[in-house]
Protein backbone atom coordinates (compact mmCIF):
# COMPACT_ATOMS: atom_id res chain seq x y z
CA UNK A 1 0.00 0.00 0.00
CA UNK A 2 1.47 3.29 -1.06
CA UNK A 3 1.28 5.79 1.76
CA UNK A 4 3.30 8.44 3.51
CA UNK A 5 2.13 7.25 6.94
CA UNK A 6 4.83 6.95 9.62
CA UNK A 7 3.82 4.63 12.46
CA UNK A 8 4.16 6.08 15.94
CA UNK A 9 2.51 6.72 19.30
CA UNK A 10 2.89 10.48 19.64
CA UNK A 11 0.24 13.00 20.55
CA UNK A 12 -0.83 13.54 16.94
CA UNK A 13 -1.02 9.79 16.24
CA UNK A 14 -3.55 9.43 19.04
CA UNK A 15 -5.75 12.37 17.98
CA UNK A 16 -8.86 11.59 15.90
CA UNK A 17 -8.37 12.38 12.21
CA UNK A 18 -11.04 15.07 11.96
CA UNK A 19 -9.95 17.27 14.87
CA UNK A 20 -6.30 16.81 13.92
CA UNK A 21 -7.01 18.04 10.39
CA UNK A 22 -8.86 21.03 11.82
CA UNK A 23 -6.06 21.87 14.28
CA UNK A 24 -3.38 21.66 11.58
CA UNK A 25 -5.49 23.73 9.19
CA UNK A 26 -5.77 26.47 11.82
CA UNK A 27 -2.01 26.36 12.42
CA UNK A 28 -1.28 26.58 8.68
CA UNK A 29 -3.72 29.47 8.29
CA UNK A 30 -2.11 31.32 11.22
CA UNK A 31 1.34 30.81 9.66
CA UNK A 32 0.19 32.21 6.33
CA UNK A 33 -0.64 35.52 8.02
CA UNK A 34 2.93 36.02 9.26
CA UNK A 35 4.45 39.26 7.93
CA UNK A 36 7.50 39.24 5.66
CA UNK A 37 10.06 40.19 8.29
CA UNK A 38 13.13 38.70 9.99
CA UNK A 39 11.37 37.71 13.23
CA UNK A 40 8.58 36.06 11.24
CA UNK A 41 11.21 34.07 9.34
CA UNK A 42 12.56 32.88 12.70
CA UNK A 43 9.09 31.91 13.94
CA UNK A 44 8.37 30.01 10.74
CA UNK A 45 11.72 28.20 10.93
CA UNK A 46 11.02 27.14 14.52
CA UNK A 47 7.44 25.96 13.99
CA UNK A 48 8.14 22.89 11.84
CA UNK A 49 10.78 21.26 14.12
CA UNK A 50 8.47 21.98 17.06
CA UNK A 51 5.51 20.34 15.31
CA UNK A 52 7.54 17.27 14.37
CA UNK A 53 8.83 17.00 17.94
CA UNK A 54 5.25 17.15 19.31
CA UNK A 55 4.27 14.44 16.82
CA UNK A 56 7.15 12.30 18.07
CA UNK A 57 8.62 12.04 14.57
CA UNK A 58 12.39 11.85 14.34
CA UNK A 59 14.80 14.34 12.82
CA UNK A 60 15.23 11.87 9.94
CA UNK A 61 11.57 12.22 8.91
CA UNK A 62 11.79 16.03 9.02
CA UNK A 63 15.02 15.97 7.03
CA UNK A 64 13.51 13.72 4.34
CA UNK A 65 10.54 16.10 4.00
CA UNK A 66 12.83 19.10 3.61
CA UNK A 67 15.08 17.22 1.18
CA UNK A 68 12.05 16.37 -1.00
CA UNK A 69 11.33 20.12 -1.19
CA UNK A 70 14.91 21.17 -2.03
CA UNK A 71 14.17 22.32 -5.61
CA UNK A 72 11.06 24.17 -4.59
CA UNK A 73 13.06 25.95 -1.90
CA UNK A 74 15.97 26.79 -4.17
CA UNK A 75 13.75 28.25 -6.89
CA UNK A 76 11.40 30.08 -4.52
CA UNK A 77 14.34 31.71 -2.76
CA UNK A 78 16.16 32.44 -6.03
CA UNK A 79 13.19 34.13 -7.70
CA UNK A 80 12.31 36.02 -4.51
CA UNK A 81 15.84 37.42 -4.26
CA UNK A 82 15.50 38.68 -7.83
CA UNK A 83 12.34 40.64 -7.10
CA UNK A 84 12.22 41.56 -3.39
CA UNK A 85 14.58 42.50 -0.55
CA UNK A 86 16.54 39.73 1.26
CA UNK A 87 14.43 40.15 4.40
CA UNK A 88 11.12 39.50 2.62
CA UNK A 89 12.68 36.78 0.45
CA UNK A 90 13.95 34.85 3.48
CA UNK A 91 10.69 35.28 5.39
CA UNK A 92 8.51 34.25 2.42
CA UNK A 93 10.58 31.16 1.65
CA UNK A 94 10.72 30.17 5.30
CA UNK A 95 6.95 30.62 5.62
CA UNK A 96 6.21 28.53 2.50
CA UNK A 97 8.45 25.74 3.79
CA UNK A 98 6.91 25.81 7.27
CA UNK A 99 3.31 25.64 6.00
CA UNK A 100 4.11 22.68 3.73
CA UNK A 101 5.95 20.83 6.51
CA UNK A 102 3.17 21.46 9.00
CA UNK A 103 0.41 20.41 6.58
CA UNK A 104 2.34 17.20 5.87
CA UNK A 105 2.01 16.23 9.52
CA UNK A 106 -1.60 15.13 8.95
CA UNK A 107 -0.73 12.36 6.52
CA UNK A 108 2.48 11.44 8.32
CA UNK A 109 0.52 10.66 11.48
CA UNK A 110 -2.82 9.32 10.18
CA UNK A 111 -3.67 6.07 8.41
CA UNK A 112 -5.40 6.44 5.01
CA UNK A 113 -8.24 4.19 6.19
CA UNK A 114 -8.91 6.56 9.12
CA UNK A 115 -8.86 9.56 6.80
CA UNK A 116 -11.28 7.85 4.38
CA UNK A 117 -13.65 7.17 7.29
CA UNK A 118 -13.39 10.81 8.33
CA UNK A 119 -14.19 11.93 4.77
CA UNK A 120 -17.24 9.66 4.63
CA UNK A 121 -18.48 11.09 7.95
CA UNK A 122 -17.79 14.61 6.71
CA UNK A 123 -19.80 13.97 3.54
CA UNK A 124 -22.70 12.31 5.34
CA UNK A 125 -24.84 15.49 5.53
CA UNK A 126 -24.55 15.94 1.73
CA UNK A 127 -26.87 12.95 1.26
CA UNK A 128 -29.66 15.52 1.64
CA UNK A 129 -28.65 17.18 -1.67
CA UNK A 130 -28.64 13.91 -3.60
CA UNK A 131 -24.97 13.13 -3.15
CA UNK A 132 -24.06 9.62 -2.14
CA UNK A 133 -21.27 9.61 0.48
CA UNK A 134 -20.82 5.85 0.28
CA UNK A 135 -20.43 6.03 -3.49
CA UNK A 136 -17.87 8.83 -3.09
CA UNK A 137 -15.97 6.73 -0.56
CA UNK A 138 -16.14 3.72 -2.91
CA UNK A 139 -14.81 5.86 -5.76
CA UNK A 140 -11.84 6.92 -3.63
CA UNK A 141 -11.08 3.36 -2.49
CA UNK A 142 -11.30 2.01 -6.05
CA UNK A 143 -8.89 4.68 -7.24
CA UNK A 144 -6.42 3.77 -4.49
CA UNK A 145 -6.40 0.15 -5.63
CA UNK A 146 -6.26 1.14 -9.32
CA UNK A 147 -3.06 3.19 -9.09
CA UNK A 148 -0.71 0.20 -8.53
CA UNK A 149 -2.55 -1.77 -11.24
CA UNK A 150 -1.98 0.99 -13.79
CA UNK A 151 1.63 1.43 -12.70
CA UNK A 152 2.11 -2.28 -13.47
CA UNK A 153 0.29 -2.02 -16.82
CA UNK A 154 2.44 1.01 -17.67
CA UNK A 155 5.71 -0.76 -16.95
CA UNK A 156 4.42 -3.71 -18.99
CA UNK A 157 3.87 -1.42 -21.98
CA UNK A 158 7.32 0.12 -21.54
CA UNK A 159 9.02 -3.27 -21.28
CA UNK A 160 7.26 -4.53 -24.40
CA UNK A 161 8.43 -1.46 -26.30
CA UNK A 162 11.98 -1.81 -25.01
CA UNK A 163 12.02 -5.45 -26.03
CA UNK A 164 11.13 -4.36 -29.57
CA UNK A 165 13.92 -1.78 -29.49
CA UNK A 166 11.58 1.24 -29.59
CA UNK A 167 13.13 4.42 -28.15
CA UNK A 168 11.64 5.84 -24.96
CA UNK A 169 9.09 8.34 -26.16
CA UNK A 170 6.19 9.84 -24.24
CA UNK A 171 3.79 9.97 -27.21
CA UNK A 172 4.56 6.41 -28.21
CA UNK A 173 4.05 5.24 -24.63
CA UNK A 174 0.81 7.05 -23.83
CA UNK A 175 -1.49 5.65 -26.53
CA UNK A 176 -0.99 1.93 -25.78
CA UNK A 177 -0.97 2.77 -22.07
CA UNK A 178 -4.34 4.56 -22.41
CA UNK A 179 -5.84 1.69 -24.38
CA UNK A 180 -4.85 -0.96 -21.79
CA UNK A 181 -5.95 1.36 -18.98
CA UNK A 182 -9.36 2.00 -20.54
CA UNK A 183 -9.80 -1.72 -21.19
CA UNK A 184 -9.08 -2.20 -17.50
CA UNK A 185 -11.72 0.46 -16.73
CA UNK A 186 -14.33 -1.42 -18.76
CA UNK A 187 -13.51 -4.70 -17.00
CA UNK A 188 -13.66 -2.92 -13.66
CA UNK A 189 -17.05 -1.44 -14.56
CA UNK A 190 -18.37 -4.86 -15.53
CA UNK A 191 -17.03 -6.36 -12.31
CA UNK A 192 -18.75 -3.63 -10.28
CA UNK A 193 -22.03 -4.16 -12.16
CA UNK A 194 -21.75 -7.89 -11.58
CA UNK A 195 -21.48 -7.18 -7.85
CA UNK A 196 -24.72 -5.26 -7.89
CA UNK A 197 -23.58 -1.64 -8.28
CA UNK A 198 -25.75 0.31 -10.67
CA UNK B 1 -32.50 10.76 -14.51
CA UNK B 2 -30.24 12.48 -12.02
CA UNK B 3 -27.35 13.78 -14.07
CA UNK B 4 -25.07 13.46 -11.06
CA UNK B 5 -25.74 9.78 -10.74
CA UNK B 6 -22.65 7.68 -11.33
CA UNK B 7 -23.12 4.16 -12.61
CA UNK B 8 -20.50 1.42 -12.33
CA UNK B 9 -18.91 2.33 -15.67
CA UNK B 10 -18.60 5.98 -14.68
CA UNK B 11 -17.01 5.06 -11.36
CA UNK B 12 -14.53 2.74 -13.07
CA UNK B 13 -13.56 5.35 -15.70
CA UNK B 14 -13.26 8.21 -13.24
CA UNK B 15 -11.09 6.05 -10.97
CA UNK B 16 -8.96 4.89 -13.89
CA UNK B 17 -8.37 8.41 -15.21
CA UNK B 18 -7.40 9.67 -11.77
CA UNK B 19 -5.00 6.72 -11.62
CA UNK B 20 -3.69 7.47 -15.14
CA UNK B 21 -2.70 10.99 -14.08
CA UNK B 22 -1.02 9.51 -11.00
CA UNK B 23 0.78 6.89 -13.08
CA UNK B 24 2.04 9.55 -15.51
CA UNK B 25 3.78 11.20 -12.55
CA UNK B 26 5.54 7.99 -11.60
CA UNK B 27 8.62 8.06 -13.86
CA UNK B 28 9.83 10.70 -11.45
CA UNK B 29 8.78 13.65 -13.55
CA UNK B 30 10.60 14.50 -16.72
CA UNK B 31 12.33 17.48 -15.19
CA UNK B 32 12.09 19.19 -11.86
CA UNK B 33 13.41 22.59 -12.72
CA UNK B 34 11.23 25.27 -11.27
CA UNK B 35 8.90 25.75 -8.35
CA UNK B 36 6.33 23.78 -10.30
CA UNK B 37 7.83 20.54 -11.59
CA UNK B 38 7.39 19.84 -15.31
CA UNK B 39 5.72 16.48 -15.68
CA UNK B 40 3.61 14.36 -17.95
CA UNK B 41 0.80 14.71 -15.42
CA UNK B 42 -0.78 17.75 -17.10
CA UNK B 43 -0.95 15.62 -20.25
CA UNK B 44 -3.14 13.25 -18.26
CA UNK B 45 -5.31 16.16 -17.08
CA UNK B 46 -5.89 17.22 -20.68
CA UNK B 47 -6.74 13.66 -21.70
CA UNK B 48 -9.16 13.22 -18.77
CA UNK B 49 -11.19 16.24 -19.90
CA UNK B 50 -11.04 15.32 -23.58
CA UNK B 51 -12.05 11.68 -23.08
CA UNK B 52 -14.42 11.75 -20.11
CA UNK B 53 -16.17 15.04 -20.90
CA UNK B 54 -16.64 18.04 -18.64
CA UNK B 55 -18.06 16.88 -15.39
CA UNK B 56 -16.71 13.32 -15.26
CA UNK B 57 -13.29 14.68 -16.27
CA UNK B 58 -13.41 17.31 -13.56
CA UNK B 59 -14.62 14.74 -11.05
CA UNK B 60 -11.68 12.44 -11.80
CA UNK B 61 -9.37 15.36 -10.95
CA UNK B 62 -11.32 16.00 -7.73
CA UNK B 63 -10.84 12.32 -6.84
CA UNK B 64 -7.11 12.49 -7.57
CA UNK B 65 -6.66 15.66 -5.52
CA UNK B 66 -8.77 14.26 -2.68
CA UNK B 67 -6.45 11.26 -2.51
CA UNK B 68 -3.42 13.54 -2.62
CA UNK B 69 -4.92 15.51 0.27
CA UNK B 70 -5.49 12.25 2.13
CA UNK B 71 -1.78 11.66 1.85
CA UNK B 72 -1.18 9.40 -1.12
CA UNK B 73 2.07 10.37 -2.87
CA UNK B 74 0.38 10.66 -6.27
CA UNK B 75 1.85 13.90 -7.54
CA UNK B 76 5.02 13.78 -9.64
CA UNK B 77 8.13 13.05 -7.66
CA UNK B 78 6.07 11.26 -5.01
CA UNK B 79 4.62 14.44 -3.54
CA UNK B 80 1.40 14.21 -1.60
CA UNK B 81 -0.44 15.26 1.48
CA UNK B 82 -2.09 18.54 2.39
CA UNK B 83 1.32 20.17 2.02
CA UNK B 84 0.84 20.18 -1.73
CA UNK B 85 -2.21 22.42 -1.25
CA UNK B 86 -0.45 25.15 0.68
CA UNK B 87 2.67 25.29 -1.50
CA UNK B 88 3.30 27.56 -4.50
CA UNK B 89 1.87 25.06 -7.00
CA UNK B 90 -1.46 24.64 -5.14
CA UNK B 91 -3.34 26.85 -7.61
CA UNK B 92 -2.20 24.78 -10.56
CA UNK B 93 -3.66 21.70 -8.87
CA UNK B 94 -7.05 23.41 -8.51
CA UNK B 95 -6.57 24.61 -12.07
CA UNK B 96 -6.56 20.95 -13.15
CA UNK B 97 -10.22 20.64 -12.12
CA UNK B 98 -11.26 23.76 -14.04
CA UNK B 99 -9.01 22.82 -16.94
CA UNK B 100 -10.46 19.33 -17.32
CA UNK B 101 -13.99 20.78 -17.13
CA UNK B 102 -13.34 23.41 -19.82
CA UNK B 103 -11.54 20.91 -22.07
CA UNK B 104 -14.40 18.45 -21.73
CA UNK B 105 -17.03 21.12 -22.37
CA UNK B 106 -15.38 22.30 -25.59
CA UNK B 107 -14.24 18.92 -26.95
CA UNK B 108 -17.63 17.34 -26.22
CA UNK B 109 -19.67 20.36 -27.36
CA UNK B 110 -20.89 18.76 -30.57
CA UNK B 111 -22.37 15.38 -31.37
CA UNK B 112 -19.03 14.12 -32.70
CA UNK B 113 -15.35 14.59 -32.06
CA UNK B 114 -13.78 17.00 -34.52
CA UNK B 115 -10.12 17.76 -34.96
CA UNK B 116 -10.34 21.53 -34.56
CA UNK B 117 -12.57 21.44 -31.52
CA UNK B 118 -10.25 18.91 -29.86
CA UNK B 119 -7.23 21.16 -30.42
CA UNK B 120 -9.14 24.29 -29.34
CA UNK B 121 -10.55 22.69 -26.20
CA UNK B 122 -7.23 21.26 -25.04
CA UNK B 123 -5.41 24.51 -25.82
CA UNK B 124 -7.89 26.74 -23.97
CA UNK B 125 -8.51 24.44 -21.01
CA UNK B 126 -4.94 23.17 -20.81
CA UNK B 127 -3.06 26.47 -20.66
CA UNK B 128 -5.01 29.73 -19.99
CA UNK B 129 -7.52 28.15 -17.61
CA UNK B 130 -4.91 26.30 -15.52
CA UNK B 131 -2.57 29.31 -15.48
CA UNK B 132 -5.42 31.65 -14.55
CA UNK B 133 -5.95 29.68 -11.35
CA UNK B 134 -2.31 28.79 -10.75
CA UNK B 135 -0.54 32.13 -11.14
CA UNK B 136 -2.62 34.22 -8.67
CA UNK B 137 -2.36 31.51 -6.01
CA UNK B 138 1.40 31.24 -6.54
CA UNK B 139 1.71 35.02 -6.25
CA UNK B 140 -0.37 34.93 -3.07
CA UNK B 141 1.66 32.12 -1.47
CA UNK B 142 5.09 33.50 -2.34
CA UNK B 143 3.98 37.17 -1.98
CA UNK B 144 5.61 38.10 -5.27
CA UNK B 145 3.92 40.64 -7.56
CA UNK B 146 1.51 39.04 -10.03
CA UNK B 147 3.60 40.20 -13.01
CA UNK B 148 6.79 38.63 -11.67
CA UNK B 149 4.97 35.36 -11.03
CA UNK B 150 3.43 35.39 -14.49
CA UNK B 151 6.87 36.02 -15.97
CA UNK B 152 8.28 33.09 -14.02
CA UNK B 153 5.51 30.78 -15.21
CA UNK B 154 6.39 31.56 -18.86
CA UNK B 155 9.19 29.00 -18.40
CA UNK B 156 6.56 26.28 -18.56
CA UNK B 157 4.77 27.60 -21.65
CA UNK B 158 6.89 25.80 -24.29
CA UNK B 159 6.54 22.45 -22.49
CA UNK B 160 2.81 22.98 -22.06
CA UNK B 161 2.37 23.82 -25.75
CA UNK B 162 4.11 20.56 -26.63
CA UNK B 163 1.77 18.74 -24.24
CA UNK B 164 -1.30 20.37 -25.84
CA UNK B 165 -0.21 19.20 -29.28
CA UNK B 166 0.54 15.74 -27.92
CA UNK B 167 -2.77 15.48 -26.04
CA UNK B 168 -4.76 16.52 -29.12
CA UNK B 169 -2.96 13.98 -31.31
CA UNK B 170 -3.43 11.26 -28.70
CA UNK B 171 -7.15 12.05 -28.28
CA UNK B 172 -7.76 11.84 -32.04
CA UNK B 173 -5.78 8.60 -32.30
CA UNK B 174 -7.55 7.14 -29.27
CA UNK B 175 -10.94 7.89 -30.83
CA UNK B 176 -9.89 5.45 -33.59
CA UNK B 177 -8.04 2.93 -31.44
CA UNK B 178 -10.65 2.65 -28.67
CA UNK B 179 -13.86 4.49 -29.58
CA UNK B 180 -15.74 2.96 -26.66
CA UNK B 181 -13.80 5.28 -24.37
CA UNK B 182 -15.70 8.31 -25.68
CA UNK B 183 -19.19 7.03 -25.00
CA UNK B 184 -20.63 9.30 -22.38
CA UNK B 185 -23.48 6.94 -21.59
CA UNK B 186 -22.44 3.45 -22.54
CA UNK B 187 -25.20 0.90 -22.15
CA UNK B 188 -24.41 -2.69 -21.40
CA UNK B 189 -26.44 -3.79 -24.41
CA UNK B 190 -24.14 -2.23 -27.02
CA UNK B 191 -21.12 -4.50 -27.41
CA UNK B 192 -19.16 -1.95 -29.47
CA UNK B 193 -20.28 -2.73 -33.01
CA UNK B 194 -17.57 -2.01 -35.55
CA UNK B 195 -19.59 0.51 -37.54
CA UNK B 196 -18.25 2.90 -40.11
CA UNK B 197 -18.95 5.72 -37.66
CA UNK B 198 -16.61 4.21 -35.12
CA UNK B 199 -13.92 3.56 -37.69
CA UNK B 200 -13.86 7.29 -38.41
CA UNK B 201 -13.70 8.09 -34.73
CA UNK B 202 -17.23 9.31 -34.26
CA UNK B 203 -18.24 9.58 -30.67
CA UNK B 204 -21.61 7.92 -30.40
CA UNK B 205 -23.70 9.72 -27.81
CA UNK B 206 -26.65 7.52 -28.49
CA UNK B 207 -26.28 3.82 -29.25
CA UNK B 208 -25.54 3.42 -32.95
CA UNK B 209 -28.52 1.82 -34.68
Amino acid sequence: MLSLYQPGHGLLHRMPAGSKALALAVAVLALSFLPSSWWAAGVAAAVAPLGYAVAGLGVGVLFRQVYALRWLLAVTLGVQLLFVAPEAATANTSRVLATILLASLLVLTTRIADLLDAVERLLAPTARWGLDPQRASLLLSITITTVPVLARLGSGVREAQRARGAPANLARFVIPFLVVSLKHADELGEALTARGLR
Amino acid sequence: MNRFHLDATDIARIAVFAAIVAALGLPGGFSVFGTVPITAQTLGVMLAGAVLGPWRGALSMVVLLALVALGLPLLSGGRGGLGAFVGPSAGYLFGWIAGAAVIGAIVHAGPRLTRWRTVLGILVGGIPVIYAVGIPVQALVTRLPLEATALQSLVFLPGDLVKVALAAAITITLARAYPRAFRTAPSASTPAPATAAEATGERARHPVP
